[in-house]
């Protein structure tokens, strides 16, 4: 049945287009998202690399 | 909540960082010997083990799989556990999925060396090779979502987004790209044929390079670079932009290596804006990683761990730069088929993943045996040199690259090509090729010294394999959405569901790209006069793939007039509907061979020259890089395998009559014995058994049905 759905479907160039306005869909939304996310949880969470829970292999570290 | 102490699982990070060295030191020697064969032919010592078609793929194949894939590995297992706040899930599956890649390496570098190959590049492994591998990258995916899973953190950080994108992405694209019928233990036919192949491998090709040598890397920049300047990521609502949009657009952009080729404008022009589009959010993670670094480049002075990873994030964003521009088709138009590919290709590996593989070592190899790095100052010397062999290794293709596509379009005032010759542009180039040697080989000194100060510095410190850390256990969260929480909230804290939504993001491009090319058939034209592949045909043909002919000859003549000047007609879908695999090439060292064997054309050439060039290029002229193949004379061909690739390629729609299988053989001497009776008049005196005849046999094929079909359009139809 699938077969007979693609075969019949003319002008199939513009899945370029579609595909297109549903990534600019879900880019805005993203966006939104990232904007509406709280400050305070942005920041813990850009923090996470630095706390791993032990100290032990940075102690011959200079930093 | 109670506070958990547990242990880091150190000694599967040092097992695979001692890999990424060994591999690396190999994967880049074999490079500079492959460097050096475009110099000095004679150093493939006239063997079949070391010529440029079977030892450039042990080269790729080593470099990105080995090297590249066993730094991400160190980096995943470091990084994932310490992000987690868990040891990895299972210690025996960290365990099998090292060993069994160390497994896969030394098969995939025997198999080559030993001329067993799809011959689809980056994916020239054969069918139980790809089983292994399934296997085991499956062992890594559960590993690491089991690991996911057990974390004692809420959230789960960018870093491993991008880890769980590559092991889903890669794993629909290797299973997707290699499905094919064996034919033996050591040979199968792929599935796909033709345009519908070039497809496939191509939306495989480009993104292996996106998600085996650019997500992981991302992940692992977001992990490091912050733990190496000591501060937060720049933005982190850039990184989750970055990340969606990233995944969603690479997917996409595979067709741009197949551009001017017979594959459908529509699907062309797909990966031409897709990949436009890519520059976006390539530069975004770029800008998030480098302004990381505000108020600490002072440190980038004295750190040799953040120079690296400057550098490597600088040349992601040339690269990621550079590739979108060479996706137009006006600049692909001079640059495919040239040496710009290679050193855009190099710009990637050695200074994005090179680069950031040795910020990583650096940075962990000290950790791990507690003490400090030996010696600052041949970290430095490691740096400087191998940033320099970087220039030195990409200025002069790019240099050579416009040079010789520039000869390949120039015309005389008469209209006629100003260089017919092909090896008058390969000539030309010999400067540039020594260049890029010499900076190959200052990329590999940097290497070596790089080596030998974390050997060093492994001996002055003390291993430690479980290092004692203590977190909170996570307390049990809701399935559901809580109160405020966004979906994407949600999300980052539902591994499954992440996996899940991340596939579908890939999914996306590959499904709209792919269908309608197997559905909808307008999009390859047949041509009533193309025909199977004779037994002889289609023996040398298996020898033309095993020895990696395509490496250095493009069978696909673009639409330009300077090409169908020097080759003949252009490429037509429906030329290539019998090809499993296609050979359409991605580098012209030598000419196209699609038009070879229409007679009276512009490539032809009779039967005894194609041996005598086989056996001694040089004899011919002494300018020629191509290898000797000696061998191809003295060997006998293996006609045992005839009646059984019939039968496997009526299995895949080429449509040789029914009971065909079990004359091949007679087929296949008759015409054999007419190849060798042409070189007997010749003086040539040879069997019709060698290998030699089926390769000849082969050559003489090629272009000869568009030929017949009186191009370039008559003969044209739709089914």
């Amino acid at each position: 049945m699938l077969r007979d759905v693609f075969n019949s479907i003319g002008g199939f160039e513009s899945y370029g287009l579609i595909s297109m306005i549903i990534f600019v869909a879900f880019f805005a939304m993203l966006i939104l998202h990232t904007i509406s996310l709280k400050k305070k949880d942005v920041e813990t969470f850009g923090r996470m690399p630095l706390d791993d829970s032990s100290k032990e292999s940075d102690k011959n570290q200079d930093s | 909540m109670e506070n958990q102490t547990f242990y880091y699982d150190n000694k599967i990070v040092k097992n695979f960082a001692y890999a990424t060295l060994f591999w690396g030191v190999i994967g880049m020697v074999v490079g500079l010997l492959l460097a050096l064969q475009f110099i000095w032919p004679a150093l493939t010592f006239g063997i079949p083990y070391t010529t440029f078609g079977r030892i450039r793929p042990i080269h790729t194949n080593a470099v990105i799989f080995a090297f590249v894939g066993n730094g991400m590995f160190t980096g995943i297992y470091y990084s994932l556990q310490r992000l987690c706040k868990a040891r990895m899930f299972n210690d025996l599956l960290s365990k099998i999925n090292f060993w069994g890649w160390q497994l896969i390496i030394v098969f995939a570098a025997l198999s080559f060396a030993f001329g067993m190959t799809t011959g689809k590049e980056y994916a020239e492994l054969e069918w139980p090779i790809d089983i292994l591998v399934a296997v085991i990258w499956i062992v890594f995916g559960w590993n690491m979502i089991g690991t996911i899973i057990k974390r004692r953190t809420q959230h789960i950080y960018v870093a491993i987004w991008f880890y769980i994108a590559t092991f889903v992405t890669i794993a629909v694209l290797h299973v997707t790209n290699s499905l094919a019928i064996p034919v033996s233990l050591f040979k199968s036919y792929p599935i796909y044929a033709g345009v519908q192949d070039a497809l496939v491998q191509w939306w495989y090709g480009h993104n292996a390079v996106a998600f085996f040598l650019t997500t992981p890397f991302l992940g692992l920049m977001y992990y490091f670079l912050p733990k190496a300047a000591n501060r937060p990521i720049f933005s982190y609502r850039l990184s989750i932009v970055h990340f969606w949009a990233l995944i969603f657009l690479y997917i996409w952009a595979g067709p741009h290596h197949l551009l001017y080729s017979a594959l459908p404008n529509w699907a062309q022009s797909l990966g031409v804006v897709f990949s436009v589009m890519l520059i976006a959010p390539s530069w975004g993670g770029m800008v998030n990683g480098l302004l990381t670094l505000r108020g600490a480049w002072d440190r980038v002075r004295e750190d040799p761990v953040l120079k690296f990873m400057v550098v490597a994030v600088t040349a992601y964003g040339m690269s990621t730069f550079e590739g979108p521009m060479m996706s137009t088709k006006t600049v692909n138009a001079i640059s495919h088929f040239t040496d710009w590919t290679i050193g855009h290709a190099h710009i990637g590996a050695l200074g994005w993943n090179g680069f950031l593989t040795f910020a990583v070592l650096y940075y962990l190899i000290p950790r791990i045996f507690q003490t400090k790095l030996f010696s600052v100052k041949i970290a430095n010397l490691h740096f400087w040199i191998a940033t320099l062999g970087i220039i030195f290794y990409a200025v002069p293709l790019y240099w050579g690259a416009i040079t010789q596509a520039s000869m390949w379009k120039e015309f005389t005032a008469d209209g006629f090509l100003k260089y017919p010759n092909f090896l008058e542009t390969v000539t030309q180039l010999k400067p540039m090729y020594a260049a890029r040697a010499i900076g190959g080989a200052m990329y590999i000194v940097g290497i070596v010294l790089g080596v030998y100060n974390l050997i060093l510095t492994i001996k002055a410190g003390k291993f430690l394999p479980d290092e004692a850390a203590s977190a909170p256990a996570l307390a049990k969260a809701e399935g559901k959405r809580g109160s405020g929480e966004g979906v994407h909230r949600w999300l980052e804290r539902r591994p499954v569901q992440f996996t899940i939504l991340a596939l579908i993001a890939v999914l996306i491009g590959g499904i709209i790209e792919i269908v309608p090319l197997y559905l909808i058939k307008t999009n390859i034209p047949t041509i009533a006069s193309v025909k199977p592949y004779t037994p002889l045909e289609l023996q040398g043909r298996d020898i033309y793939v095993r020895e990696g002919c395509y490496t250095c000859h493009s069978q696909q003549v673009r639409p330009f007039r300077s090409e169908t000047e020097r080759y003949g007609e252009y490429a037509k879908a429906g030329e290539y509907v019998y090809d499993h695999p296609f050979q359409w090439g991605s580098k012209r060292n030598g000419p196209d061979l699609s038009r070879e064997g229409v007679v009276g054309g512009r490539q032809y050439r009779p039967n005894s020259w194609h041996y005598n060039h086989m056996e001694n290029p040089q004899r011919l002229n002494e300018q020629s890089i191509m290898p000797v193949y000696k061998w191809l004379i003295t060997d006998d061909l293996d006609i045992s395998t005839t009646a059984k690739k019939i039968r496997v390629m009526q299995t895949l729609g080429v449509p040789y009559p029914e009971g065909f299988d079990k004359i091949a053989n007679d087929d296949l001497m008759a015409q054999a014995r007419g190849i060798a009776d042409d070189l007997k008049s010749q003086g040539i005196n040879v069997a019709p058994t060698k290998e030699i005849i089926a390769m000849i046999a082969y050559l003489q094929r090629l272009g000869k049905d568009v030929h017949a079909a009186g191009m370039p359009t008559a003969a044209v139809t739709a089914k």
